[in-house]
């Protein structure tokens, strides 16, 4: 009995949805679909914590397939919350493979998440990627499929870098278990890195975010994401707390897509950068916080953020997916007006876009504040500042750009239909979890305590939360930083110093692989084209001259074995040889 | 979304339901100029005349009292220079609008054509078959 119980809840979706994608009768399928991320929540809240639940033996490894702590049980919950979320958004639609895939990518995250040693992470970790790019190429579109192969080139790649660091790993301590890394030195640390950072979409490595998300099919990029980015801001919380390079890293990934955002017309695509930008302080805060004893404000900043940020990120994308099934685009030049025809949509955007800017009693505000605080108590200036320009940031592309030029600007006359009711469900429900997690606690344990409780370092999360979230200096900033920054919107706006948005291509790193290789690829490819067939022809010109020449030489009938010469030859040869001989002999007595 | 039921069912539940069904039937069915009956109630107001200018001044005036405000609170920050009164909201300000003015250089250097990768298609598969083909031709357009 218990074995049942003790089941991953994330190998149980994975199965449930390879399952799913055999039934054809579309209510069972996703009834299925939706009652297994439930039962996995519930599969999840009575595990005990702290150790090993499932396990198996494959050739000589022991893989720890479900082991619960502090740290990943809120991960793993956001992300079956997310699953349920998607489900519900999905409804309307009828595809085996999205359903049954969608379902699976988000056990491949829980999965990876619950797991206890490095080998089964990696499998989990690569199960992501193989389900995930069904989200893109269900798109049906030519630069959604050239998108996902892109993709999954980039995601098989950090799976490659993370088998690679496993098996230094693994050969340097014979130990698999998730220890977390004290040096970036230490061998394999440097690749696992590497393969974590390329999921976070480190800068230079983000563009397969940008360019898949916004190509994907409408419930796809809903489901996206939530998941890949999230499971890698796990990982580094798990293998590489308290790394001081993450610190910057997280910082500049703050900083940078917020101008993106600015001239970015496609609104998903905006949401990819708002991404980047909000996993940035994740993987900042991650970077302060020191395994065990360090700094617990952070990790639980960290979390915190995490969490709140997979519910009102997908709350945003699901805005924006209404918006693209209702008009057929999500460019930004041409929308406007929208809350005309879908009012409930617009509020619901309203609520993400507010939670995301972390205005007092919305969810931004109960997460970010912990990040800010580790690094303003461990006086970095310059980092904080930073992250008080990006929360700046934050408010103009997510706060204000998605919900105004979407649903407001000038109007562009679209009347279309509000959202199904399926999916303005889904986005109720998402937006209510946005107010409930940041509102005050004024029954103890809801509100933000109810997230606070569910923190790596809960007892420091509470009491933080009693001292320092409500305050009047806390609302007070963070309400100067927002108002002051619309009015600098309305300011601009009214003087006509908004850049206006216009169609298309901003050029980013991308454009190195997609420009730049593909270019010197397919000029390697043009040259070979003509040079090698005229390189064949030299080399055949010049060897059958040389053989000619040879020929001509050596040959039975060549020049060599013409005249007399060659007859005196053979006696001169036996009269040589006939006098070494006589030599060795005469030596040798 | 648009017929919660109950609309002209036989009436066994009485008049309070009927009537409550009646109402959110009417309040999400788009009337002859097809703009939503609740768009209107919510944010009617931002289509009114002159409304730019007055949400121009409660900004201003929010941000000013918001400033004077913290000339009353001795705030305790964890760097110096961020107590100065107003610190965060000049931040604020200048932050969004240094973001929002290098759209301007940043736009010219980087913006190309949309089909610059030569891979420009239309929406994707799942958007609604019922779409009105005259939205996604002016999409096709835009391409």
């Amino acid at each position: 009995m218990d074995a049942i119980f003790n089941i991953n809840p994330g190998i149980l979706l994975i199965l449930v949805g390879f399952a799913a994608m055999a039934i054809p009768v579309k209510i069972v399928r996703h009834s299925l679909v939706l009652a297994a991320p439930i039962l996995a929540i519930v599969l999840l809240g009575q595990a005990t914590q702290g150790q090993e639940l499932m396990s198996a033996d494959i050739v000589g490894l022991h893989l720890n397939l479900y082991q619960v702590d502090g740290l990943n049980f809120i991960f793993a919950l956001a992300f079956l919350l997310a699953a349920i979320l998607n489900v519900i958004y999905a409804w309307h639609t009828d595809d085996r493979v999205m359903d049954g895939m969608a379902i699976a990518y988000a056990g491949s995250a829980v999965a990876a998440s619950l797991v206890g040693d490095l080998m089964s992470l990696f499998i989990f970790w690569e199960l992501t990627a193989v389900t995930s790019v069904f989200m893109i190429l269900k798109a049906g579109t030519r630069a959604a499929y050239f998108a996902s192969m892109r993709y999954l080139v980039i995601q098989v790649l950090s799976g490659v870098l993370l088998l690679d660091g496993i098996a230094y790993v693994y050969k340097k301590t014979g130990d698999l278990s998730l220890e977390a890394f004290t040096s970036l030195s230490e061998p394999g640390a440097m690749f696992i890195f590497l393969a974590f950072g390329i999921k976070a979409a480190f800068p230079f490595m983000h563009n397969w975010l940008q360019d898949s998300y916004s190509k994907a099919s409408v419930t796809g990029a809903v489901i996206l994401s939530a998941f890949t980015t999230k499971l890698a801001v796990y990982a580094f919380a798990r293998m590489f707390p308290g790394q001081d390079a993450l610190i910057w890293i997280g910082a500049i990934m703050t900083c940078f897509p917020v101008f993106f955002a600015v001239l970015e017309n496609d609104l998903r695509k905006v949401l990819a950068y708002s991404l980047n930008n909000q996993v940035g302080f994740m993987i900042c805060a991650i970077g302060l916080g020191a395994a065990g004893v360090g700094n617990a404000l952070a990790l639980n900043g960290a979390t915190a953020h995490a969490f709140s940020h997979i519910i009102y990120k997908s709350l945003l994308f699901m805005s924006m997916g209404a918006v693209l099934y209702r008009t057929g685009t999500t460019k930004a030049s041409e929308l406007g007006g929208l809350y005309k025809s879908m009012p409930w949509t617009t509020v619901f955007c309203l609520i993400g876009a507010m939670s995301i800017s972390a205005f007092p009693l919305f969810s931004g505000f109960a997460a970010k504040s912990m990040t800010m605080s580790a690094v303003g108590g461990e006086g970095l200036i310059i980092i904080w500042g930073m992250l008080l320009f990006a929360s700046a940031g934050v408010l103009e592309h997510s706060g204000i750009k998605i919900p105004y030029f979407a649903f407001f600007a000038h109007d562009s006359g679209k009347r279309v239909k509000e959202a199904p009711f399926n999916m303005l469900l889904a986005m109720g429900i998402a937006a209510a979890i946005c107010i409930f997690i940041g509102l005050p606690a004024v029954v103890p344990g809801l509100g933000y305590e109810w997230l606070y409780n569910l923190l790596p370092y809960r007892e420091e999360a509470m009491s933080y939360g009693a001292k320092k979230l409500f305050t009047l200096d806390h609302i007070l900033t963070q309400m100067q930083l927002l108002v002051l920054a619309i009015f600098a919107f309305i300011l601009l706006k009214r003087f006509g110093l908004y850049p206006p948005e216009k169609p298309g291509v901003i050029l980013d790193s991308d454009w190195v692989y997609r420009k730049a290789g593909f270019g010197l690829a397919n000029w390697a490819g043009t040259v070979w084209r003509k040079a090698g067939p005229a390189m064949t022809a030299v080399f055949l010109g010049v060897s059958s001259r040389v053989y000619r020449q040879i020929e001509r030489a050596f040959s039975p009938r060549g020049e060599l074995s013409r005249g007399p010469l060659t007859g005196g030859m053979a006696i001169w040869t036996a009269v040589l040889l006939g006098v070494v001989l006589l030599l060795a002999f005469r030596n040798a007595a | 979304m648009s017929d919660s039921g109950g609309v002209g069912r036989d009436d066994k539940s009485g008049k309070f339901v009927k009537r409550a069904t009646q109402s959110v039937h009417d309040l999400n069915t788009p009337g002859d100029d097809k703009v939503h009956p609740l768009a209107k109630i919510l944010f009617g107001w931002t289509e009114m005349k002159g409304m730019g200018t007055i949400i121009f001044w409660t900004m201003l005036v929010l941000s000013v009292l918001l400033i004077a405000i913290d000339l009353l609170v001795d705030r305790h920050d964890y760097f110096g220079f961020a107590n100065m009164t107003g610190f965060y909201g000049v931040w604020g300000f200048i932050a969004f609008a240094f973001v929002v003015l290098m759209g301007w250089p940043l736009g010219r250097l980087l913006r190309r054509d949309e089909d610059y990768y030569g891979d420009a298609s239309g929406p994707p598969d799942d958007i609604d078959p019922d779409i009105d083909p005259a939205l996604l031709a002016e999409a096709e357009v835009g391409e």
